[in-house]
């Protein structure tokens, strides 16, 4: 018996059937030699490539018809897609963990660059590559972002993209029917790279699909059109959000999705289900986002919005159609608006106002939507903001040291408060704060007397988030794109 | 799809469903891939020859796809028989184009010739299923006829950590091969 042990022979007699030759079977136990047998019928083994090649020749669409000689006398064979990514090693290993791809080959540099790798997804193989700066060849990362989405079609488009978004992934666009006949959504690998992914759920007549298309395109048109007297702005991006965006987190978010739409022609982006179960939505009103959420079982937290818009009287009296109650009549503010005041049955407030001044004369980044405060303790309320998210105080006024009306600057946006008393009691709301760096504002936010209610952490739905309570018990959900923070 | 596991009515929709739309004809290649190249391999040596006959079996197959006609007899029959015809008229052209005078091998396959080929495509088939760091080390052993430091050099491991993929790859193909 040799003294080498049994995995050396083995490959002894691999490499022996591998160069041709017969293996020397002499004084090998049984065990070895079956393993060899399988070795011998695995001599010839297919390569991958070639298996795969072959495929997408006889799918393509050209070799299909053989009768018909192309016209072309130099026809192209076939299309590959070929990306660069800033890390092609590890964008291979989450294609593999996030997409189940399989590598077919690569070459390396070195030390460790890829110079070129080919992987197979479904029964399509694409190309791969690290940067090559001097050669042009850039990654989404150098660039900032890609103009070209990959397509996966999939037989369970949900379960796929849990599964994707475990393994890294992040869903930018939720999963849901589609009007063409698909249900799909669209994730961003944490190279740059948008996926769409979809299951086909029935066929659709492209003059139907055109039909729906031509009905969303007027929708948006009439959306966007100056019927309900807001300036004319096009769709608010995740990109073009303000910096406080109110988070109206109430029991029956259907409902005021429906106020907010009868009585200030808000528009609706999307709605879905959150981690905790309630609803999230959101929907903007001139030319600002408001997020809308809740459940029947999470606790409500209503908002109070100083509501900017072309015409106090309409908007005042839609409210009230729509089941609101008046707080307060239209009529002209010795402060220089025309304003009026109502609370929706789930307990907001909106002071509805047309200033007499454009409103950027008034603050260059004051929006329609702008969140009004009623601490009890304005001014350490303005220290709390300042300490905590860089707040800069732009006005206020005050009689015999009470603080009746500030303006706050925040990011992009600007906050209103005045000292609580009757009848604005505290309304402690929610609130989402975008920001540069999450981790840094958390820190000086609990610096400055916050509490710490959910540590920064990346969610699944594209943000990287922390919460805060201020001791007025806002809540501060501070967010950064993840992909940007 | 295991190459073994489809039943004839499977394979029956299939053949109907490539017959009416070609580019479906991806699947039945899936399913009959290893076993046209067993069957090819078995008769001739040379991998580019091997890979030429195996990418015209399927070509020749597509194209007269419309002709086949289900009368009982397996899809993989008719592969075969496709395949037998590529082989003996590429042979045939050899002996025109040489004086090589070897006499072309038999094209009739005998019973255990047949089984051969099966377990050989149930071998083919099976490497795909295993671990991925196996599966990959396999490949690169016997598809690309690689040796151990090159393998190693490439994945970035150790010679023995090679090797012992290569121990535990071909145990678990043994043992997938003696399931059935």
């Amino acid at each position: 018996m040799s003294e080498r042990s049994i995995i050396d022979q083995l490959d002894d007699a691999v490499a022996a059937l591998t160069e041709g030759r017969q293996p020397d079977l002499t004084n090998v136990g049984s065990e070895l030699s079956a393993l060899v047998e399988v070795a011998q019928d695995l001599v010839g083994l297919p390569r991958e490539a070639f298996r795969t090649e072959l495929q997408q020749q006889l799918t393509r669409r050209d070799s299909m018809s053989s009768a018909a000689p192309q016209p072309e006398t130099n026809p192209v064979r076939s299309m590959s897609i070929y990306i660069c990514v800033a890390n092609a090693s590890a964008a291979i290993d989450f294609y593999r963990a996030a997409f189940g791809a399989k590598e077919l080959w690569r070459l390396v540099e070195p030390g460790g660059k890829i110079g070129h790798a080919e992987v197979q997804i479904g029964n399509t193989s694409f190309m791969l590559s690290d940067e090559y700066p001097d050669y042009n060849t850039l990654s989404p990362e150098t660039i900032g972002g890609s103009s070209v989405k990959l397509h996966l079609d999939v037989a369970d488009v949900d379960a796929f993209a849990e599964h994707a978004i475990k393994a890294g992934a992040t869903l930018v666009r939720p999963i849901a029917d589609q009007f063409y006949g698909d249900r799909s959504g669209q994730l961003a690998d944490p190279f740059g790279y948008t996926w769409i992914v979809s299951t086909h759920i029935k066929d659709v007549p492209v003059e139907e699909m055109q039909k729906e298309l031509d009905k969303w395109a007027q929708e948006e048109a009439a959306q966007s059109s100056s019927e309900d007297g807001y300036v004319k702005e096009p769709r608010l991006r995740r990109e073009n959000r303000h910096a406080v965006t109110p988070y109206l987190t109430v029991r029956q978010p259907a409902e005021l999705i429906d106020f907010v739409t009868q009585a200030f022609g808000a528009i609706e982006h999307f709605r879905t289900t959150g981690p905790a179960g309630g609803m999230h939505a959101e929907v903007s009103i001139g030319d600002s986002v408001v997020m809308i959420g809740g459940a029947e079982h999470i606790e409500p937290k209503p908002a109070a919005i100083h509501l900017y818009v072309p015409d106090v009287d309409q908007a005042y009296e839609r409210a009230l159609q729509a089941g609101a109650k008046s707080l307060m009549p239209v009529q002209d503010q010795p402060y220089g608006e025309r304003s009026g005041g109502v609370e929706d049955v789930h307990g907001n407030r909106w002071y509805i106002a047309t200033p007499f001044v454009p409103l950027q004369t008034i603050a260059q980044d004051l929006h329609t939507v702008t969140v009004y405060f009623h601490p009890i303790g304005a001014q350490r309320f303005i220290d709390f903001v300042s300490n905590a998210f860089g707040g800069k105080e732009l006005m206020r006024h005050a009689e015999d040291e009470m603080i009746m009306h500030a303006k706050v600057q925040i990011g992009d946006s600007v906050i209103e408060l005045g000292e609580a008393r009757y009848p604005t009691q505290p309304l402690p709301t929610a609130i989402y704060l975008y920001v540069n760096d999450v981790d840094t504002m958390y820190e000086h936010a609990l610096k400055a007397g916050g509490t710490a209610m959910q540590p920064p952490a990346d969610q699944v739905y594209g943000d990287r988030t922390a919460w805060i309570k201020d001791p007025f018990d806002n809540v501060w959900y501070v967010a950064a794109p993840v992909a940007k923070r | 799809m295991d190459l073994t596991q489809a039943t004839e009515s499977e394979e029956r929709l299939l053949i109907e469903a490539a017959q009416k739309d070609p580019s479906r004809f991806g699947e039945l290649y899936e399913q009959h891939f290893h076993r046209v190249y067993a069957y090819v391999a078995r008769r001739v040596r040379d991998r580019a020859e091997v890979q030429d006959l195996t990418a015209q079996v399927f070509h020749r197959a597509l194209a007269n796809l419309g002709k086949f006609k289900w009368r009982g007899s397996p899809f993989a029959a008719w592969l075969y028989r496709i395949a037998a015809n590529a082989i003996a008229d590429q042979a045939k052209q050899k002996l025109r184009e040489s004086t090589d005078q070897s006499n072309p091998s038999s094209h009739s396959s005998t019973a255990t010739d047949l089984e051969i080929v099966e377990r050989r495509a149930r071998l083919f088939g099976a490497v795909d299923k295993l671990p991925e760091d196996q599966r990959r080390v396999i490949l690169m052993r016997f598809a690309e006829e690689k040796n151990i430091r090159e393998i190693a050099g490439e994945l970035g491991r150790s010679e023995g950590a090679v090797k012992q993929l290569q121990f535990r790859a071909l145990e678990n193909l043994r043992n997938r091969l003696n399931e059935k």
